[in-house]
């Protein structure tokens, strides 16, 4: 009997063990609330800090070799998953530690407040375990949920109105994507994603899975902030509180590509032209992106812009779809996560200390915190993708990819080369406004030690992330063959 | 000669930047200035003992040297590694930029009064840059240099500048990013192109010789054209040198030094590295077009000097005149022709530097650049007109000083080249001939403004020079006619290098 139990045991933290964790800490959260409210509110944090560090040790022991299936074969867990959930768990850790001020102004809620940030850390991990069209949705959907509720968190009417555009869309396209499952339902019975491209493989595919195939897609170019659906975006984020909106350009990205590669690879078998229509979606969500990134002047409106564009490029190297392109993708994502987490500390630590958002407010920083200043530009020359930092290695290498793709895909590198100077243009800004010698009183208050660190812990891994490039390359490819 | 390191060669700016932007390190300006001038002729005798121990007979690279970390090759699984060395030519390059930038702290003294530790750091990691520019093995490690220099150029320019400064540093970044980007591009292809042929991973700057491999001519062409644009904007060339001058006429003195000491070399570096040696086919199909785009440059940029009114400009425009020389001279396909144009280089370089400290020394006294407002200086600065006026007789190629063997050399060769087109180069060598006559025109046009018309009232009481810009420019001077003198001494140290370039190109 208890070796039965124990192979139970045994199989289930082979195959879900940090989200069995963080359902934990939920339940956690959630009971924890109704006793200790207010004066211990800062017992949440310690809560989910606990959570996700346990969640990641146990990430050791998921079973990768053979792979683990798990519910009927819904749920998987391989090296790719488990990279996905490493960057999904460091992410929701330095997003908690980021979340420090808006907890202290929000004491009665901060149980609460962890409990929905941590299940959105959850469904981001369901979803990238998927391989099934069912469980896939009802993640997807408990993800969006998530994030409206942390959306719906800031009181202030403006920001209701400004986030009420992102629910209305998600709900459209989310009935966009049931309708293209239906479809395929309807043409193969199953909902597998093997079965399905079984299915497809001995059947000829008819017309109806290309539309089928464009409904789905429409999700996940929604989700990532992808040209046709990308007007959310900014207003979004200028009505999200700032752990918030970096939440909502960490955690959802993730999600989005861990599956969107799984999802291409049973349908880009069967079509070449979804090739060419995704490559010019990401050129187009490059040009469009950068181009109205210039002229923003509301810093959260710009890192908005700035999400847009790196999904941009990440989609130009995805839709090549190569095992080298996918782990270029993987690459792509780490040095995306490390330079979105400290941009985000940066432009919080400035929100922190004098309720300051706007582009201009940055001049005269450099006389009180030279530091923060060289911290926040290596990051910005991270993410514009410049030589010392791992953005160049990571751009390099996603570009290296399209270009070995053949010459059908050259006109759109040359096209995303000269979209990305723009958007440099773009970050470039924030750095001038930096060196800015201008008298003020703005004083950046270096007392929170958790952001401040976070701010130069990213500084530094920008860096060594290029120096060290080769190992976490190598790393990716693993992650990309496996998949 | 173990303690000889190209890698420490390069990075040795690098932490010396890091120790002096340190919070610990004093923020005095004094201490500030000499520990970075020792830094600076410390760093420059080092160079220099890689040229005393260099073997000059040499055919290939020497000092080689990889880069890893903790035994680990840099982004292998790419087949991009760290790998340093250096021929003859980009040696000379790596001395030349070492003793620039020891020039340039000399006189910063009196042109920076603020952020100092900064500005230290930005020249030293522009060294450090232009360091690897020169020292690369590698296609892509080349381009991380190349991208990694704009970023000192843009502070140092916009921070010491003047009000306008800043523009002209925006203005220059991004036209800069956008022809990097053909150059990346070029490079991807390439290296993919190459991948496919050979089916060997790599991105070394040798293993992608083209003669030995067959690729379609169009596509050598694409690439070809790809990394000119690229290198043409940096040299700078007359469809793109617009803001050479811009950002000269607005950035501080010390700057203008650095631009036209060792940022022009670089693009002309690449040029060779990437045009000559790996396409020599293609080069040899465009040498006549290069030729004449290089006599265009001459004619244009100088008819531009002559009309310009304020004296920074006149020079930069000078400057890039005086590139178009070089150009002439690689467009030669001959042995004195491609010496020529490397002296040429080199000579641009110092020359063109010291008569930026001619003028940092009179903007400083004047408060002014403006050629109307300016003359008859040499009454109160007498120290200073002997000075340029060597300066001067040099940048026109008189004998005996530093310009006249290049330029004898470039037209020597150009009338012995026996390109396809023999009468179209020989009527470029004669109209070349006559282009010496116009540079003769602009540069002693600004001389004359300068030094010798009329005093105004408002300068009678300036001063002569200080002692130490006196030796900066004395030592500039002895520089210029001791290789007038003797040029094979710098030219022995190319000529084995040159001659297996020209080996692979002589038709």
């Amino acid at each position: 009997m208890s070796e039965v139990l124990s192979a139970q045991i045994a199989q289930i933290a082979g195959a879900y063990f940090p989200e069995l964790i963080i359902t934990l800490f939920i339940i956690f959260n959630l009971i924890a609330g109704q006793f200790f409210s207010t004066y211990l509110y800062k017992l949440s944090k310690w809560f989910t800090i606990l959570g996700i560090v346990l969640a990641l040790c146990s990430t050791f022991y998921l079973q990768i070799e053979p792979e683990a299936y798990a519910f009927n074969d819904t749920f998987l867990t391989n090296i790719y998953t488990v990279f996905f959930k490493i960057l999904i768990l460091i992410s929701g850790f330095c997003l908690t530690l980021l979340s420090r001020n808006m907890i202290r102004e929000k004491r009665d809620r901060a149980f609460e407040y962890f409990a929905v940030f941590l299940s959105g850390i959850l469904f981001a991990m369901c979803v990238v375990s998927s391989v099934d069209f069912i469980s896939l949705f009802v993640s997807l959907e408990a993800l969006g949920l998530s994030c409206y509720l942390l959306l719906s968190l800031n009181k202030n009417p403006d920001a209701k109105q400004l986030t009420f555009g992102y629910i209305i869309q998600n709900a459209v396209v989310s009935s966009l994507f049931l309708m293209g499952l239906s479809l395929i339902y309807g043409m193969c019975a199953q909902t597998n994603f093997d079965l399905i491209s079984l299915y497809f493989s001995q059947n000829q595919p008819q017309i109806l899975l290309t539309f089928a195939m464009i409904l789905m897609l429409c999700t996940f170019l929604f989700k990532l902030g992808l040209v046709p659906f990308s007007s959310w975006l900014p207003d979004t984020f200028e009505g999200a509180s700032h752990p918030i909106g970096a939440y909502m350009s960490l955690i959802p990205v993730l999600a989005g590509f861990g599956i969107l590669s799984r999802i291409l690879l049973i349908f880009l078998n069967y079509t070449f032209t979804i090739k060419i229509v995704l490559a010019s979606i990401a050129v187009l969500t490059i040009l469009f992106g950068s181009l109205s990134a210039i002229r923003q002047e509301n810093l959260k409106r710009l890192m908005a812009y700035s999400m847009s564009v790196q999904s941009g490029i990440m989609l130009l190297g995805l839709c090549v779809f190569s095992v080298y392109s996918l782990s270029s993708v993987l690459f792509y994502l780490f040095c995306y996560v490390i330079a979105t987490i400290g941009a985000w500390s940066a432009i919080i630590l400035l929100y922190n200390s004098a309720k300051l958002e706007k582009l201009d407010d940055l001049k005269g920083v450099i006389y009180h915190r030279p530091y923060y200043v060289i911290a926040f530009t290596t990051i910005l020359i991270a993410l514009a993708g410049l030589a010392p930092t791992c953005g160049f290695a990571a751009k390099l290498y996603i570009f290296s990819a399209v270009a070995r793709s053949g010459f059908i895909f050259l006109p759109f590198l040359i096209a995303a080369l000269v979209c990305c100077v723009i958007m440099i243009y773009g970050y470039w800004r924030i750095i001038r406004a930096l060196f800015r010698r201008i008298e003020t009183q703005i004083e950046i208050d270096t007392r929170v030690i958790s952001s401040k660190f976070i701010l130069y812990a990213c500084a530094l891994a920008t860096v060594f992330a290029c120096l060290f490039a080769d190992k976490i390359i190598q790393l990716c490819q693993l992650a990309a063959y496996y998949m | 000669m173990n303690f000889l390191s190209l890698i420490w060669l390069i990075f040795l700016p690098v932490i010396a930047a890091i120790i002096i932007m340190f919070p610990q390190f004093p923020n005095h300006q004094v201490i500030v200035r000499r520990s970075a001038k020792w830094f600076a002729s410390f760093h420059f005798i080092y160079a220099l003992l890689f040229l005393a121990f260099f073997d000059t007979s040499l055919f290939g690279m020497s000092y080689e040297k990889e880069l890893t970390f903790f035994g680990m090759s840099w982004l292998k699984s790419l087949g991009i590694s760290a790998k340093f060395a250096v021929d003859g030519i980009a040696l000379l390059l790596v001395v030349l930029t070492t003793f620039i930038v020891l020039i340039t702290l000399f006189i910063s003294k009196i042109h920076i009064r603020s952020k100092h530790k900064l500005y230290y750091a930005m020249v030293f990691l522009l060294e450090s840059s232009v360091l690897g520019i020169l020292c690369a093995k590698d296609m892509f490690l080349f381009f991380v240099f190349w991208e990694l220099s704009l970023i000192p150029i843009y502070f140092l320019v916009s921070q010491w500048g003047n009000s306008e400064a800043r523009r002209a540093a925006i203005k220059f970044t991004i036209t800069s990013f956008v022809a990097n980007m053909f150059l990346f591009f070029g490079m991807l292809i390439l290296y993919y192109y190459n991948f496919a042929v050979s089916n060997v991973l790599t991105a070394n700057i040798e293993s992608l010789n083209m003669d030995e491999k067959i690729y379609p001519l169009w596509f050598q062409v694409t690439v070809f054209i790809n990394f000119l644009i690229g290198f043409m904007l940096r040299i700078p060339f007359v469809p793109f040198h617009n803001w050479y001058p811009d950002i000269q006429s607005k950035a501080a003195a010390p700057v203008n030094i650095l631009m036209s000491g060792i940022i022009l070399n670089t693009g002309l570096y690449g040029l060779i590295r990437f045009n000559m040696q790996v396409f020599p086919e293609i080069f040899k199909l465009f040498a006549p077009v290069l030729m004449i785009w290089g006599l265009v440059n001459i004619i244009y940029a100088g008819a531009l000097s002559i009309c310009q009114q304020g004296i920074k400009k006149m020079v930069s425009y000078a400057n890039i005149s005086a590139a178009g020389f070089i150009m002439v001279g690689l467009g030669c396909l001959n042995q004195t022709g491609f010496n020529g144009a490397i002296f040429t280089a080199i000579a641009c370089a110092i020359v063109y530097s010291a008569l930026f400290v001619v003028i940092s020394s009179i903007q400083f006294r004047t408060k002014t650049t403006y050629i109307t407002a300016l003359g008859g200086l040499g009454q109160v600065m007498p120290k200073c007109m002997y000075l340029a006026l060597i300066i001067c007789f040099c940048a026109i190629g008189l004998p005996f000083l530093m310009m006249f063997t290049p330029k004898l050399m470039v037209l020597t060769g150009a009338m012995l080249s026996n390109l396809d087109q023999q009468l179209m180069v020989k009527i470029a060598a004669i109209t070349g001939l006559c282009a010496i006559a116009v540079s003769a025109g602009y540069i002693m046009y600004f001389f004359y403004k300068v030094f010798c018309s009329v005093l105004l009232d408002q300068w009678k009481k300036i001063k002569d020079l200080s002692p130490q810009e006196t030796s900066v420019l004395s030592v500039l001077c002895l520089v210029i006619i001791y290789f007038g003198i003797y040029p094979m001494s710098i030219i022995q140290i190319y000529q084995s290098v040159s001659s297996i370039i020209l080996d692979v190109l002589q038709v």
